[in-house]
């Protein structure tokens, strides 16, 4: 038997007074639910007491009591239940009747609070739930399709990469400002750091979605915010050693277009130089004749690139736990090491090596100590992530088919150097990347520490003290090298020094203080809490850059031996933060509940009088289905809830925007001032209102569940970088601009569509209606913004709407391209009207989503278990600058193509084709028009998970308490008309990168692809 | 036990909300406030060292692959041939493809940020009594000139190109750091009054001599003249020409020249050394060794037949014989020395060459032969001539002819030098290639287009859609 005890309970025995009598009994019972189904793992606590036991798998329990005790039972999701113990009280048999999603725990970081009085718009995912979605490595990818209104891309399929998350559409028209705030057990910690902590350590995150939450964190819950709590023991005695293991490969989701082959390609550029392109004229197609040994030595020894260039990839987890406590204190401890190599032949991608310790204690009666601690260390292998050759994702399409990896002598045989090894073909691109890749490699190591501690000092009739320090602190080193000789070294290299290293290393930390009072009046039908809080928060970052020509050797990779030291460097800076709040949340009888909030935020990073700005809420819910009156059988929980409130944003702009700033550089003679800022003090928050109204219901017994939100945010004085008039020189300057507005309808339905002892089937689903729209603009003048392509902010559209001029389709006659101009008639690239601005178009197209959500389907036989889970995103629309290069009408005919390039207009009177390649050349780039825009819909499996739990007379033969065994597939199937793949998050990270991006999912420019996989898996505890 | 919870609550809030607020006020580590940036001679120093370096920006004098000052000048002439062994990069400058949507953008970018950088240090100097006082505001304003001057060559007509020039649209000239200045272009001839303003401002105030990578007068008289002869002011052309001292370089040294080992000739370079520079501009030619060559770029045949391989110096010190081997296959090419390598080192990191004296005597020679002394235009020319051939093949023409070897001179000498497409341009010449390819014996693929027809709008650069999107007042030119 184990004896368990959550901490929160305990907490709240300790306030009652203990009455003893002294006779004990021994008492025997079972849990079960309305079904008749045990309940494994039931708590029975001895109320007014530390003692307590868990029901076992087949929901049996026993418990020594003494008489005029009374016996608490709760389970998750179930309404508890209390039984007095008597003298004939000798067998307890409870049903506990089910209470489903409204008990779930709600954990903002500042409190914790039953669904049942909570008055937002909020999801929480619980521990068990997270270990049943599809591995990730980073929690961010998790959330895809979970809740309503939270809206994930993934940023590219790197492993260890994070996603774009946005909640509840776009808040701010800045780079990086639109991301959630991610707040772990108190310590903030940015999205892409997201990545070191491993899911197993995770016992809930709750997202935060309107303000009667988000404004509680003030100046920067604007986005909304993701709170991630890590576990913790429970105090019931023995430890529970958890492991689990997966291991599975992983590969490219296969694309759906195919590029050409050797004889494919020649044939093309032969097409192709017959037509008058003449820069066919030196290709094998043209040089080489069909039938010819030399044609067919291209043929023999043609190469398949994406076949050389990828692999099937390795992805491994490994982690243990053991958790546990004693009455005063519980502990929870982990190590967990991960892999994912990724699928670039070459390359060993991802490594994480995790632990983890999570502290509470009760020293005295009237203080809790608690700390937790993570660590991990990542390496992570870095491909160059550009729009060229020296990208492997590139390279793998522009590489022609009858290039060779290796320069080939005349026989077929490889040709080598004067030192007997291999010499790389440098293809058409000039850059061989699979030799790049061995002498170019490149790596980020990461270091991160997460802790926090806190004590609460219990003071007297209600009140309480915390005091908290949460830090994050990460120290991150990227080693790039060009190694003496290798492929980039020889092409840019000095040959007086050959060899080029480039240390960079950041060291970035972040540490909250925080002071809470906390009131907490528990009378009979009043529940009240009220917090006050002083915090302050600091943030810091240091970086370095130390760059050396000239290594003896290519073993030798770290500096102290190169010749010459080009660049060595280092930054600072500092941004604070100080808060004062207070929060008050009141319920009576739980049918009638409030909370309101207020918050005064001061950042160091805005004009001296504008630093302060003050954000509050409030909020009202109504539980209907508790009244008395309200008697529908049908109806089991009805909650109406409304919230109104502010919240702030300060992210988008650089620490230093207000103040006017020269930097220096240096030019022959010395130091030289180079302009760094140019400063406005008029810089202030940028806030946004959220209006909510929701609704949640369980309905027939709770076997159908739902939540339905509907909202309306608007922000203003948006923060921005204002692009200036070239002729100013200054490029541009922060500054508050405009207002906009998203406003949408979440839906969350779940069903057990069927149920009985042996049989369980649960589907659900979530969706998000989503409108946005530019509601002011300064002066009304439209905005173009930096970090993106073809976007254009215009009052009255909608955000990121792509601004191009439309495209014709192909004159049947001559072939010619034809482009619509301003006047709605079409013409030829040079002939559009004049004033092309006239001629680009908005057209409602966004690269935002207007629909997005997930569905899933669970079924559960006996110990068996299927859950797929599909993801699905649809009205957003992506400029394909891939197919664009794949079908280049001959203009990079050098390059390989799609096989769709064949697809050209040949004789008058085609239609349906592509543009005549002769006319193409002459035009191209004339016009940047939407002729490769593309809908971005999808439908994707992001799951299926076929599963066995060991039944307990297995178990019982076993030294084990619980055994699961499973086998997982991840994208395995999508659904999209698009070119390529539809979940494009980056286009190109050293284009545009992800800290950088204005609108995700813009452009498709090769980052890296996404991945599907296929593991198996193995969940034991002891 | 109560007392002790209540001095530890305290001691707690009282530590804490003391000292936070003060936190707020932050200053950066890395920048500098620039109210304080300006004030001893030291800091002016600085100052206008910082707006040279803005002519090392990549769309400036620098390598961009989007064009710059350094190559787009000859992409966009008869003097290169575009590789297929390369990157393609500039294909749509050497194309005459270009569009709002793809333009040199980054160019213009870079000119109006060293203008803003001009007017801050100028503001400043304003109340700036040092003795430099009047070599900053000379070089300053030299280099607000300048950078204007290469801004109206590129997107303006030239005033002696076709008689509505004069009228045409220039560009804006911004003579104050104004965030917020959204101007409008004005005339050419406008463009060029303010030009001129602010040269002999300059040339009164600046030093004879200045160090290295710095103007000089001499400098500024070079400019004059060719700004003159850009108006047509034949007469103060010469003048501006006459007035530069220094000396064109001897054949001796026209190869060091171009190998960093001889200064002979130069009026303005910028010394481009690691750690200081060391910036790989000859990227904008090519890539790689002289026999692993990856041109960008080559000399066009044309251009290497015109020299006289062995009697003409500048055919050594301008092309090289390079190529590449692949698939057992070597392929010759007519690489591009100007800015290739020092001999040994770096590949592209060479001195940045902006003003050399020759010019000032092929600058006097054609003011001189449009003014109607021919006496004078040859002697001018053969200066320059008896410096460049062992053996110089003629040296008393007159007429057309004189003229034409005023021209060709002029091609030979700053072949690769940022002036061929603007001499083309203001002598309202067509640009005209031949069907030679881009292998050194003239087969391989020749350039897509042959011919940019004299008068074609196309010799007025596109202002980027970005631009006219950022200033509502901004006026695109005719044609696009």
């Amino acid at each position: 038997m184990k004896h368990k005890l959550p901490f929160y309970l305990s907490c709240l025995l300790m306030m009652l007074v203990q009455f003893g009598f002294s006779q004990e009994k021994s008492i025997n019972g079972t849990v079960k639910d309305d079904q008749g189904i045990p309940l494994p793992g039931a708590n029975i606590i001895i109320k007014e007491t530390n003692s307590g036991t868990q029901s076992d798998f087949d929901g049996n329990f026993s418990i020594t009591a003494q008489v005029g005790q009374i016996l608490a039972i709760s389970y998750v999701g179930f309404e508890s239940q209390e039984v007095p113990v008597t003298l004939n009280t000798n067998t307890v048999n409870i049903q506990l009747t089910p209470g489903a999603t409204l008990e779930t725990v709600v954990i903002t970081g500042y409190s914790r609070r039953n669904q049942t009085v909570q008055t937002s718009a909020v999801v929480s995912i619980g521990a068990s739930e997270i270990a049943e979605m599809s591995p990730v490595t980073s929690i961010d990818n998790l959330l895809q399709g979970k809740a309503a209104g939270v809206q994930v891309t993934a940023a590219n399929g790197k492993p260890g990469q994070g996603a774009f998350v946005r909640i509840r559409g776009i808040g701010s028209l800045t780079a990086g400002a639109s991301s959630p705030l991610y707040v772990v057990d108190g310590a903030v910690i940015q999205e892409v750091d997201l990545a070191s902590i491993p899911n197993e350590d995770i016992e809930n995150i709750t997202i935060l979605k309107d303000a009667s939450t988000t404004a509680r964190y003030g100046s920067r819950g604007a986005s909304g915010v993701v709170v991630i709590t890590t576990k913790k023991g429970k105090r019931t005695g023995d430890a529970t050693i958890r492991f689990t293991s997966r291991f599975g490969v992983t590969s490219r989701v296969n694309p759906n277009f195919e590029v050409m082959d050797a004889a494919q390609k020649m044939q093309y550029e032969a097409e192709l130089f017959a037509l008058g392109v003449s820069a066919a004229g030196n290709l094998p197609g043209v040089t080489t004749t069909p039938g010819t040994p030399e044609r067919q030595f291209l043929l023999d020894y043609e190469t398949d690139w994406q076949d050389l260039m990828l692999k099937d990839g390795i992805i491994q987890n490994n982690n243990i736990s053991m958790a546990g406590g004693s009455e005063k204190m519980d502990y929870f401890f982990s190590v967990g090491h991960d892999r994912n190599t990724g699928i670039i032949d070459q390359l060993n991608g991802f490594e994480r090596l995790s632990t983890r310790l999570n502290l509470n204690s009760d020293p005295k009666e009237w203080l809790s100590l608690g700390v937790n601690v993570g660590y991990s260390r990542s390496t992570s292998d870095e491909p160059r992530d550009r729009n060229n050759a020296q990208n492997p994702f590139r390279a793998m399409y522009d590489y022609s088919p009858y290039e060779t990896e290796f320069v080939l002598n005349d026989d077929g045989s490889i040709a080598v150097d004067e030192n007997g090894n291999p010499i790389y073909n440098p293809t058409n691109t000039t850059f061989n990347v699979r030799g790049a890749l061995l002498s170019e490699p490149a790596v980020a190591i990461q270091n991160n520490w997460l802790g926090a501690v806190n004590a609460e000092v219990r003071l007297f009739s209600g009140f309480s003290y915390t005091f908290g320090v949460a830090a994050n602190g990460i120290n991150e080193r990227t080693e790039s090298y060009s190694k003496p000789g290798g492929i980039l070294d020889s092409i840019i290299g000095d040959p007086a020094n050959p060899g080029n290293k480039l240390d960079t290393g950041t060291y970035r930390y972040d540490i909250t203080f925080s002071n809470r009072l906390n009131y907490n009046l528990d009378a009979e039908n009043h529940h009240l809490d009220v917090i006050g809080l002083f915090e302050y928060n600091y943030n810091e970052n240091n970086g370095y850059r130390v760059r050396s020509i000239g290594f003896p050797s290519a073993e030798l990779t770290t500096q102290i031996n190169a010749a010459q030291v080009t660049v060595g460097e280092t930054t600072r800076n500092k941004l604070t933060l100080v808060s004062y709040g207070a929060f008050a949340d009141y319920d009576y009888a739980e049918k009638y509940l409030a909370s309101a909030s207020v918050r005064y935020d001061g950042s160091s990073n805005f004009g001296k009088d504008n630093r302060f700005g003050l954000f509050y809420s409030g909020s009202l819910g109504w539980n209907i289905a508790k009244e008395d009156f309200f008697q529908v059988d049908a109806i089991n929980d009805l909650k109406l809830r409304v919230s109104y409130g502010t919240t702030g944003n300060r992210e988008g702009i650089s620490r230093y925007a207000a103040q006017d700033n020269v930097a220096f550089g240096t030019y022959p003679g010395g130091s030289a001032t180079t302009p760094s800022n140019i400063g406005n003090p008029e810089l202030k928050w940028e806030t946004t209102t959220t209006q909510n109204i929701g609704m949640e219901f369980n309905l027939f017994n709770r076997r159908i569940r739902g939540v339905a939100d509907y909202f309306v945010r608007t922000t203003e004085d948006l923060l921005f970088s204002i692009p200036k008039a070239d002729e100013s020189g200054v490029g541009f300057i922060f500054g508050n601009l405009g207002k906009i507005e998203n406003k949408g309808l979440e839906i969350s339905l779940q069903g057990d569509i069927f149920q009985n002892e042996n049989f369980k089937w649960t589907i659900g689903g979530n969706i998000v209606f989503l409108e946005n729209e530019i509601l002011e603009l300064p002066d009304g003048e439209d905005v173009t913004p930096g970090n993106a392509f073809n976007i254009l902010f215009r009052e009255g559209a909608k955000i990121n709407e792509h601004y191009l001029v439309r495209y014709a389709g192909v004159d049947p006659a001559t072939g010619a391209p034809l482009y619509y101009g301003a006047d709605g008639n079409t013409y030829r690239a040079f002939d559009l009207p004049e004033d092309e601005n006239e001629n680009r178009v908005l057209q409602g197209k966004s690269t935002i989503a207007d629909r997005e959500g997930g569905f899933f389907s669970n079924i559960r036989y006996k110990g068996f278990g299927l859950r797929t889970d599909f993801v699905f995103k649809a009205g957003n629309w992506i400029n394909n600058f891939v197919q664009s290069n794949l079908i280049s009408d001959g203009f990079n005919i050098q390059s390989n193509q799609a096989l769709d390039a064949f697809n050209y207009w040949q004789q008058p009177g085609d239609t349906n084709v592509n543009p005549s390649p002769l006319i193409s050349q002459e035009e191209l780039g004339a016009v940047n028009s939407d002729r490769f825009l593309q809908k971005g819909d999808y439908i994707r499996m992001r799951n299926i998970t076929f599963s066995y739990d060991f039944q307990n007379k297995v178990l019982d033969k076993l030294p084990v308490s619980s055994l699961r065994l499973y086998v997982q597939g991840q994208n395995l199937l999508t659904f999209t008309e698009f070119f390529g793949d539809p979940e494009v998050g980056i286009s190109s990270g050293e284009t545009i990168s992800y800290a950088n991006s204005v609108a995700p999912g813009e452009a498709t420019l090769y980052s890296y692809p996404n991945t599907k996989s296929i593991q198996i898996g193995l969940d034991v505890s002891f | 036990m109560k007392n002790i919870k209540h001095i530890l609550l305290s001691i707690f809030i009282l530590g804490a909300f003391s000292s936070c607020e003060k936190n707020l006020d932050q200053l950066p580590f890395d920048e500098f406030a620039t109210a304080n940036a300006f004030t001893t001679a030291q800091d002016f120093e600085n100052g206008i060292r910082g707006v040279y370096l803005e002519l090392t920006a990549g769309g400036f004098y620098g390598s961009s692959d989007a064009g710059s000052m350094l190559s787009a000048p000859d992409v966009m002439s008869d003097n290169t041939t575009l590789s297929q062994y390369g990157r393609l990069t500039k294909r749509t400058l050497h194309n005459f493809q270009y569009s709002p949507n793809a333009s040199m953008r980054t160019t213009y970018q870079n000119a109006y940020s060293l203008i803003y950088r001009a007017n801050q240090i100028l503001f400043y100097a304003d109340s700036f009594e040092g003795e430099s006082k009047d070599n900053i505001i000379g070089e300053a304003k030299t280099l607000r000139a300048l950078a204007h001057f290469n801004l109206v060559s590129l997107f303006g007509k030239i005033p002696t190109q076709s008689g509505d020039a004069n009228g045409s649209l220039g560009v804006a000239y911004v003579t104050e750091a104004d965030p917020n200045t959204e101007p409008s272009r004005l005339t050419v001839q406008e463009t060029y009054a303010l030009i001129l303003e602010d040269l002999l401002d300059a040339k009164t105030r600046i030093n004879t001599t200045n160090p290295a990578g710095r103007l000089n007068r001499d400098a500024v008289n070079l400019l004059l003249s060719r700004v003159y002869l850009y108006m047509g002011e034949w007469q103060k052309s010469i003048d501006a020409a006459n007035a530069v001292s220094a000396q064109v370089a001897g054949r001796d040294d026209v190869v060091g020249v171009w190998e960093d080992t001889s200064r002979a000739g130069l009026i303005f370079y910028i010394p481009n050394e690691a750690p200081i520079l060391g910036n790989n501009i000859g990227v904008t030619w090519s890539q790689g060794g002289i026999t692993s060559l990856i041109p960008e770029y080559v000399a066009s045949f044309e251009l290497n037949n015109l020299y006289d391989i062995g009697n003409d110096i500048r055919r050594d010190a301008y092309i090289f014989d390079g190529s590449v081997t692949s698939g057992g296959i070597t392929t010759n090419f007519n690489g591009i020395k100007k800015l290739f390598a020092r001999p040994g080192g770096q590949p592209g990191v060479v001195d940045y060459k902006i003003f050399r004296a020759a010019e000032a005597y092929l600058n006097k020679a054609e003011a001189y032969f449009r003014a109607g002394n021919e006496g004078a235009a040859l002697a001018a020319l053969n200066t320059v001539r008896s410096r460049r051939y062992l053996d110089q093949p003629s040296n008393n023409e007159s007429g057309t002819a004189l003229l034409n070897a005023i021209k060709l001179e002029r091609r030979l000498e700053f072949a690769m030098e940022y002036q061929r497409f603007f001499d083309l341009k203001r002598w309202g010449d067509a640009i005209q290639r031949t069907n030679a390819g881009d292998v050194a014996d003239g087969t391989g693929t020749p350039s897509d287009v042959l011919n940019l027809p004299a008068g074609s709008n196309k010799f007025q650069l596109p202002i980027a859609q970005e631009s006219l999107d950022a200033n509502p007042n901004l006026q695109q030119n005719p044609g696009y």
